[in-house]
């Protein structure tokens, strides 16, 4: 068996001293889409968080292995161009840095500290407009400063378009799909569906079975009070769309 | 109360003694009771200068200056450049037409209650005129060397804009690495419907002390930006005393502090809205890194009769190392009804969401750190026309952003 992709043994993490992930176990094979669903608050997004590296998500116990190495102990620079990548629930608006520039430095700076050479600035711009049209994105807005502006479609869409330029083993998107219109659903899981490869997986966190019809999943693992609780094929997510939460809830003491 | 002369510090000793071989006795007799002012004169509170200023080398004289020394690269391609050796003045044969440049003696400034201006007036030797005639818009350079041993230079550029004329004034300053002291003047006077744009940019040698003093006088419909870079020096400040006295006028005033270890820059500001309907508009910023201090004082008088005064001043400090200091003192004195006046003051950390976005694209803490630096800075270069000169700023920026990593005491959390 190849080696997965992600895999997370018995991560717990801690915010502020206060424990949220409370032991999550996870396989993510080579080529895999798994879907993470849970109730607002059931630390979906600390899990995205603590992969990617944030500062002040603080692992306490377990490891998380990127194609078999662990990355607890790299920065949020190194995880990134070790092939991770996060398509944020809430992009950061950055006034003053161009997209462009912005584009152009994380895919060189990757490229670089993996021992590549940089693009030259036709082999950038051909790219960027590639995935640009993809993804139906206007080109005045990647004239504007990073996100600055942009409605919450429209960063989402942003976030794939960086998703498509940076070419990563493992994408995690969380809650991509919320603030979407009906097409901009249908260009963005596209989008994602193009990005789907053999040596590429993605976790990717929603409230909405209607996501998981356009990106269709290989595993559905139900989050609930820092844990995985259950986890199955995509009739998962339908079920939860009728049943809702409540069987999965922790049991009052 | 005592009526005991203080105790005069070597450097005060110095400059008294600089003030009575020029024959300033009266000067010398207000210098010796008053001295230089401390944190107790309020427009001095965060510079102490009888403290800071601890060492005052000898005048410089004319002779000092070995004439037509080495001219590098033009700063600028499209300005026309005067270069001002230890205040000593030396200008070109050919002026193009619309601009009149003539050498001038003693100080260009108007008497007021500062130390600094004092003794620019008291030690004044030569000073430029530049006159701006017509709207071809020239862009004027004028750089201050502060050359060889360390010397106490003082000098001024004395600017007028004729009515309806523009232009640019660019000043550099620039040292030997020796202890010199600069008490620089420059007073702007702009006719009516007037436009002018002045970059100052401080680039000493941090061995250098530099002073620098600017008047403006911004006459009906006139308008001006300015901004001021204070980089170079251990100890400088450049102080501003602005004035509309002219209706319709706009003035947008700007600066930065961009400072590291050992140093301690400071702008002060002074402005007095004293006519009807006139706008400006402030912006200052400072970064520090490392054990260094920026100061920010800006003041803004609305006289009683200064209806429909519209001024607001922004303060914003950038503070890179736990050792930094941005010490920010605004002020408003309005004395009219119908005024629309705010000011606001920011200061912190780069935001760590922010840095964690650009991080976790594979972009590297100190380059990610350098973006936001650069962005902060952003919109302060931004408005300036000439792109050569925003290049310029730019790479001043850039260089200092690479004599070290931003990211001094700011490693990972753990
Ligand atoms: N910086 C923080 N300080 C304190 N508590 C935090 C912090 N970040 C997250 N939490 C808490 O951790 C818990 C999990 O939050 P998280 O954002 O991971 O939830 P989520 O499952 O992504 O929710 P949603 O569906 O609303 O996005 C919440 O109770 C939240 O309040
Ligand atoms: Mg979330």
């Amino acid at each position: 068996m190849s080696t997965p992709i992600l895999e997370i043994r018995d991560l717990h993490v801690q915010v502020e001293d206060k424990e949220i992930l409370k032991g999550v176990d996870l396989v993510v094979p080579a080529g895999e889409v798994h879907a993470i669903m849970g109730r607002n608050g059931s630390g979906k997004s600390t899990l995205s968080n603590a992969i990617t590296g944030r500062d002040g998500y603080e692992v306490t116990e377990g490891d998380i292995l990127l194609e078999g190495k662990s990355i607890l102990e790299l920065e949020a620079d190194e995880r990134a161009a070790a092939g991770l990548f996060m398509a944020f629930q809430y992009p950061i608006e950055i006034p003053g840095v161009a997209t462009m520039t912005f584009l152009k430095s994380a895919m060189n700076a990757q490229r670089k500290a993996r021992g590549e050479d940089e693009l030259t600035t036709p082999e950038f711009m051909k790219a960027v407009q590639g995935a640009a049209k993809d993804l139906s994105i206007d080109k005045d807005m990647l004239k504007r400063a990073l996100n600055v502006g942009f409605s919450g479609g429209e960063k989402k869409r942003a976030e794939v378009l960086q998703m498509a330029l940076l070419e990563p083993r493992m994408c995690i998107l969380d809650e991509t799909d919320s603030g979407l219109d009906i097409d901009a659903l249908q260009v963005v899981s596209e989008g994602v569906n193009r990005l789907r490869a053999p040596n590429r997986s993605m976790l990717v966190i929603t409230h909405y079975q209607r996501l998981l019809n356009h990106i269709v999943p290989d595993r559905v693992h139900v989050f609930s009070d820092g844990r995985i609780v259950e986890s199955g094929d995509k009739e998962l997510a339908l079920e939860l769309e009728a049943k809702g939460y409540a069987a999965y809830d922790p049991v009052a003491a | 109360m005592t009526d005991q002369k203080p105790i005069l510090t070597g450097a005060e000793k110095a400059l008294l003694a600089q003030l009575e071989q020029a024959g300033q006795s009266a000067g010398a007799h207000e210098f010796a009771i008053a001295g230089l002012p401390t944190r107790r004169v309020e427009s001095y509170h965060y510079s102490d200068l009888r403290s800071l200023l601890t060492q005052v080398p000898l005048l410089a004289v004319a002779a000092d200056v070995a004439p037509g020394t080495e001219s590098p690269a033009p700063y600028l391609s499209d300005a026309v450049c005067l270069d001002m050796v230890n205040g000593r003045v030396s200008i070109p044969g050919n002026m193009p037409a619309g601009l009149v440049v003539k050498e001038i003696s003693g100080s260009v400034l108007s008497e007021r209650d500062d130390a600094l201006v004092r003794l620019n007036r008291g030690l004044a030797g030569q000073a430029v005129h530049i006159q701006f005639e017509g709207d071809v818009g020239w862009t004027v350079l004028v750089s201050r060397h502060l050359s060889g041993d360390a010397c106490h230079v003082v000098d001024g550029v004395d600017v007028i804009v004729a009515p309806g004329a523009s232009g640019t004034l660019v000043e550099m300053f620039d040292s030997s690495d020796a202890a010199h002291l600069g008490n620089h003047a420059t007073r702007v006077r702009l006719g009516e419907g007037a436009r002018f744009t002045h970059v100052i940019i401080d680039l000493c040698a941090r061995a250098v002390r530099h002073f620098h003093s600017l008047e403006y006088d911004l006459g009906t419909n006139a308008s001006m930006r300015n901004l001021i870079v204070n980089s170079g020096a251990s100890l400088s400040r450049v102080q501003m005393f602005g004035r509309f006295s002219g209706s319709r006028a706009h003035g947008d005033f700007t600066g930065l502090n961009l400072v590291d270890e050992g140093q301690h820059c400071d702008i002060t500001f002074d402005l007095g809205h004293a006519v009807p309907d006139t706008t400006s508009r402030e912006l200052f910023k400072s970064v520090a890194r490392n054990r260094a201090r920026a100061v920010f004082q800006g003041k803004i008088v609305v006289d009683p009769v200064a209806q429909k005064t519209d001024a607001k001043m922004m303060a914003q400090g950038l503070m890179l190392s736990e050792g930094a200091q941005i010490l920010t003192k605004p002020e408003l004195e309005i004395f009219a009804d119908d005024v629309q006046c705010g000011h606001g003051c920011t200061c912190g950390e780069l935001d760590s969401d922010t840095l964690f976005y650009l991080m976790s694209r594979g972009i590297p803490r100190a380059e990610a750190e350098s973006m936001l630096i650069r962005a902060f800075l952003q919109e302060l270069f931004d408005p300036l026309e000439n792109d050569e000169l925003v290049g310029r700023l730019e790479a001043i920026v850039a260089n200092w952003l690479e004599n070290g990593s931003a990211s001094a005491g700011a490693g990972k959390a753990d």
